[in-house]
């Protein structure tokens, strides 16, 4: 299944990059035929997903549906016994919640793009849909590799496609905005390569681990027994640095606005919604349960301030920007701020908050970019001084716009509200004082999208010269938008209405993780082992044992997260609608 | 049959590979200049035979290759067939089908005999090289490479500038062998004999400490190989020769100096194979002599080529400044050395990246090749402006192999840098900790020259006004594709090669 899942669209782009249709339409219906094969099939995979029983191996990180299959099997010659030891990395795919959902979306948006791509795309139109779908195919196995290095391949490989995109079919300045992009990204992950190999080597030789490569085994072993305090912050940061830069956090964001603003449409959406994903989502599978005092004691301090000056700062950045994109752009920069800082409050809330964010974040600035890029592709301006009033004009584009940024800025009913308050609430509980600052980012947030919609849409009727007249008229969304915007707002009303499902299917994923960080405060000092008979466990699991079966009396000991999150909201709600 | 003809036959066995492609070279040096007038003139396509034969001789070879397995014994004599031989005549053979193929056209009808026939010569060279358990022997072996190499690189295309490289590598050739030969006599004087096995057993014994002269003769060693490798700093002729001569000669030097100057500095300093008489770790061996010196190499070659890359304009220039850092890459496995208890040690790596770095580097140069025009090649990275709409399908597989010698996943490049991290961070000494973050530095500043190539192919607008016929070298294209066969399919499935090595430092 999963395999599959990876190959669909892989196996799309090469059919297209081989057989060279001359006929342009063709391209991009057989583009458009892979891409809603591929959500097609990410939909039959949540259905077998949440078909699963619960799990039942140990440890945070739980896969399921897993594949895995040799790649490259390391003899060790040890240094006093003459019996060779093996440390294998493998092609080692599986799922668990909170993939899933990332998957799904990483599907959606790909049809949204096609379909928005479907005439603003007229040059290089077969290589556009074969980089659209390699890209398409990357991102969905950085969220299925379960194995450490096959995680980074697919991490890394994602920079070649989207280069090409931004490059080729980009803005005037592409080459730079592409160029700069591939490098700065580059130099983040080359360092989490170093961090990645000395973690390795240092489980596989010092802690004798057999599997040091699998996400997994290596989760659950040091949920036993922890590394040294100061080797977890030295891997911490060296871990880190490539997926700060790709969430991007505070200083390390300036490759986004750019390469954003020079995109094309698609490529826009693909990098907001899915791309910086990987930066949180790779904090998430990797940082936190791997370096838990390292979160602790560095990570808070640093990511958490780091992201909400990325709140503040990204909130004023857009506040003045009059290009609807590069607004667009920075708003990126604050709402991941929010996801980081509810992954860095280290709770069951916070970090449901921070995978909701992701995911809403994912849909309303997806929507956000596709309506901008169906704007510019009208008026082939994106300046909120050349345009004004558009409400009189494009009305079915303009409630949607209204609508998108009511989400995005976090209206409750909508999508928005659900993460953002969930990771506040959980900051709040951790650090109130982080809460109460990052609080005013939603102000903000509301404050520089409303000021867009008065501009831009509300008020006297402005427009370009020569737009809007017999020979360029200008015409309202139609059926092909529609269909690539209507299933995001959907889905945006259901989960700002009825997060439930979505909370549920990454709730045991959410508490695995933050069952980590359950200690006392005073405790965070010293690497603290686990009960004798877990590190007998644990011996059991570090010999390379796939998934082991977790004692019947550990299951069940925490309260569902469902349950502690609902009430809260369902007050909050109340007390906002009042 | 009596027992000496046994013996013979036995023998003969074992070097099989080398007697048919020696045996082929000689076919076509004598029966070449029949086939040519008085005039040099010889008939039209008669290369084309030419090639096909030593095609055919390599493919012969390989199949006996294949045939034979690693002598585990150890040996006193002056070859030794182990698994480090094994494995490098594995990857010559493979390198001489590929540069068979991209010289397939380079020739003139009336030299394609002597050219494959030198081809043919150069592999059973490496071949010998990767074998030679004494230094005598190695460096004959070094020879039969270089000699052949001098006239390759002036067959081709025979006008000034490939005049002038040839006469600069050919000086600056002789003048390291000099510097080699004088190391060896060092070491001969210090140990009494010239067979390397016999050469560790007298010097592990030695009752006393090692004279200070035992230092100079690694040194030398090391200087001297090190032209063959181009390691800073005996790297100056490598822009030079590789802009002057033509592109086919580029692509043998960036790939067969390479292999030969590596196995002869793994034979001499890390001695793998001669483990029988070990003493006990920790294993002294040549390398322990001269670590900071091969440490200081590796870093400097690696910011050099690197850093100097940078500023290309001329592809080739580019290509040799790449393959400079790729040597600094290499050296970085080189002076990590065996080890014991790592996933992967640092011989392990080097090698692993020496075949790598072959098929991607040659399959670079096999590119150029098939698009350069009649009469005029490759040469600015300009040229290559818009290539991705002219010939989409040589963009690709150009851009794979640049995107495998920057180290991007999914190419054999990315494996081939995380062995030499892997390596270069388990030995766990401060020195090497500095060794792997100084090659990541290297690895992102190399991403930007690299990519700045697929930038001109995939982003530059196609200049107007060009479009003569370019791509017609279809051997090339074989060649090409066969490169990037190796490039890709070593990511997917690295494990038969990495278990060949394995057994090189087991």
């Amino acid at each position: 299944m999963l395999p599959f899942l990876i190959l669909l669209p892989f196996s799309a782009a090469i059919l297209l990059a081989v057989l060279r249709f001359s006929d342009k339409s063709l391209v991009r219906w057989v583009s458009l035929l892979a891409s809603v094969a591929t959500l097609l099939l990410s939909l039959v995979l949540v259905d077998q997903y949440r078909a699963l029983p619960a799990a039942k191996s140990a440890g945070p990180v739980k896969p399921r549906l897993e594949w895995q299959h040799a790649w490259l099997t390391y003899q060790i010659p040890p240094a006093d016994s003459p019996e060779m030891r093996e440390v294998s990395c493998e092609f080692y795919l599986g799922v668990d919640g909170i993939s899933v959902l990332l998957i799904v979306l990483t599907a959606l948006l790909t049809v949204s793009c096609v379909l928005v791509s479907w005439s603003s795309i007229s040059e290089r139109v077969t290589e556009f849909h074969a980089c659209l779908l390699v890209l398409e195919a990357g991102l969905i196995g950085v969220f299925c590799a379960f194995d450490l290095l096959l995680f980074y391949v697919f991490f890394e490989f994602t920079l070649i496609p989207l280069f090409l995109l931004i490059g080729i079919w980009g803005g005037t300045r592409r080459r730079y905005a592409a160029g700069k992009f591939f490098i700065y990204t580059l130099a983040g992950s080359v360092v989490t390569l170093v961090g990645v190999v000395a973690f390795v080597l240092h489980l596989s030789t010092v802690a004798n681990l057999g599997r040091p490569f699998s996400i997994p085994v290596v989760a659950f072993a040091l949920s036993q027994d922890p590394l040294p305090v100061s080797l977890q912050w030295g891997l911490f940061l060296a871990v880190s640095a490539g997926f700060m830069i790709k969430v991007p956090l505070f200083p390390f964001h300036t490759w986004l606005p750019l390469a954003h603003v020079e995109a094309p449409t698609a490529g826009s959406v693909l990098l907001a919604g899915v791309l910086l994903k990987l930066g949180s989502y790779g904090f998430l599978r990797i940082c936190l349960p791997f370096f838990p005092n390292a979160c602790v004691s560095v990570g808070v301090p640093l990511v958490a301030v780091l992201s909400l000056i990325g709140i503040i700062y990204g909130a004023l950045c857009a506040l003045s920007q009059t290009d609807i994109k590069k607004l667009v752009a920075y708003s990126s920069v604050s709402h991941l701020g929010f996801c980081m800082l509810g992954m860095f409050a280290l709770n069951p809330e916070g970090i449901t908050g921070s995978v909701m964010q992701m995911i809403n974040h994912g849909l309303s600035t997806g929507a956000l970019f596709l309506i901008v890029g169906m704007l510019y592709e009208r008026y082939h301006t994106r300046e909120l001084r050349d345009l004004g009033g558009l409400m009189a004009r494009v009305p079915l584009l303009g409630w949607t716009m209204v609508f998108v940024c009511l989400s995005s800025m976090g209206l409750p009913g909508l999508n928005g509200f659900v993460g953002e308050f969930l990771a506040l609430i959980g900051m709040f509980k951790a650090h109130p004082v982080y809460a109460a600052i990052g609080a005013s980012g939603v102000v903000l947030g509301a404050w520089y999208l409303l000021r867009m919609l008065e501009i831009g849409f509300f008020g006297p009727l402005r427009e370009p010269a020569g737009s809007g007249d017999q020979h360029h008229p200008i015409r309202d969304m139609n059926l092909r938008e529609l269909l690539a915007l209507a299933p995001i707002l959907v889905l945006c009303v259901a989960i700002g209405v009825y997060p439930k499902p979505i909370l549920k299917m990454i709730e045991p994923d959410v508490q695995g993780v933050a069952k980590l960080y359950e200690r006392s405060p005073t405790s965070w000092d010293q690497a603290t082992a686990g009960t004798e008979s877990e590190v007998e466990f644990s011996k059991v699991a570090m010999r390379g044992v796939h998934s082991v079966e977790e004692p019947a009396s550990k299951q069940n000991r925490t309260p569902s997260i469902a349950v502690q999150v609902e009430p809260a909201m369902r007050q909050a709600t109340v007390e906002v609608g009042q | 049959m009596s027992e000496a003809a046994r013996n013979i036959a036995n023998s003969l066995n074992i070097i099989l590979p080398e007697a048919v492609l020696v045996a082929t070279a000689c076919v076509h040096f004598l029966f070449g200049p029949f086939l040519v007038t008085d005039t040099g003139r010889a008939t039209a396509r008669v290369r084309h035979r030419w090639g096909g034969l030593a095609l055919a001789a390599l493919v012969t070879a390989g199949w006996f290759w294949l045939s034979t397995t690693p002598l585990a014994t150890e040996p006193a004599g002056p070859f030794r067939l182990d698994a480090l031989t094994w494995f490098v005549r594995g990857v010559s053979i493979a390198a001489g089908v590929v540069l068979v193929l991209i010289n397939w056209n380079q020739y003139d009808d009336a030299f394609a005999a002597e050219g494959h026939a030198l081809l043919l010569l150069i592999v059973s060279g490496v071949n010998l090289a990767a074998a030679a358990n004494d230094l005598v022997g190695l460096f004959l072996a070094l020879e039969l490479v270089s000699i052949p190499t001098y006239v390759l690189l002036y067959l081709p295309r025979r006008d000034a500038a490939a005049q002038e490289a040839t006469i600069k590598y050919f000086l600056l050739s002789i003048f390291s062998s000099a510097i080699l030969l004088y190391g060896f006599s060092l070491l001969y004087g210090i140990a009494g004999t010239t067979n390397l096995t016999a050469l560790y057993k007298a010097l592990w014994n030695a009752p006393a400490a090692f004279p200070p002269v035992l230092v100079v003769a690694v040194v030398t060693i090391v200087a001297g190989l090190s032209f063959r490798v181009t390691a800073v700093p005996f790297h100056f002729y490598a822009p030079d020769v590789f802009q002057g001569a033509p592109t086919s000669g580029a692509a043998l030097l960036s790939f067969v100096p390479k292999i030969v100057g590596f196995v002869g500095l793994l034979r001499i300093l890390w001695s793998p194979g001669v483990k029988d008489a070990l003493p006990e770790p920790p294993i002294w061996t040549l390398a322990s002599e001269g670590l900071p010196l091969l440490w200081i190499l590796a870093v400097a070659t690696m910011f050099l080529g690197n850093l100097m890359a940078l500023v290309q304009t001329n592809i080739k220039r580019l290509l040799a400044y790449s393959s400079i850092a790729h040597a600094g890459y290499m050296l970085v496995g080189l002076t990590v050395g065996r080890q014991r208890n790592a996933a992967a040690d640092g011989i392990e790596a080097l090698l692993f990246y020496l075949a790598v770095y072959g098929a991607m580097t040659v399959g670079v140069f096999a590119a150029l090749i098939f698009l350069s025009r009649p009469g005029r090649s490759v040469e600015s990275i300009d040229d290559l402006a818009g290539l991705s709409r002219r010939r989409p399908v040589v963009a690709l597989l150009l851009a794979i192999f640049l995107f495998s010698l920057t180290g991007l996943p999914p190419t054999a490049g990315f494996l081939g840098k995380l062995n030499l991290f892997l390596a270069a961070w388990s030995r766990g000494t401060i020195d090497s900790y500095w060794l792997a973050g100084l090659m990541g530095v290297n690895a992102a500043i190399g991403a930007w020259y690299y990519l700045r190539i697929v930038a001109v192919m995939y982003l530059q607008p196609e200049p107007a006004g060009t479009h003569e016929s370019e791509g017609t070298e279809w051997p090339a294209l074989v060649g090409m594709v066969l490169c990037v066969i190796a490039t890709v399919g070593l990511f997917v499935s690295p494990e038969w090669l990495w278990n060949v090595i394995e057994r090189v430092s087991a």
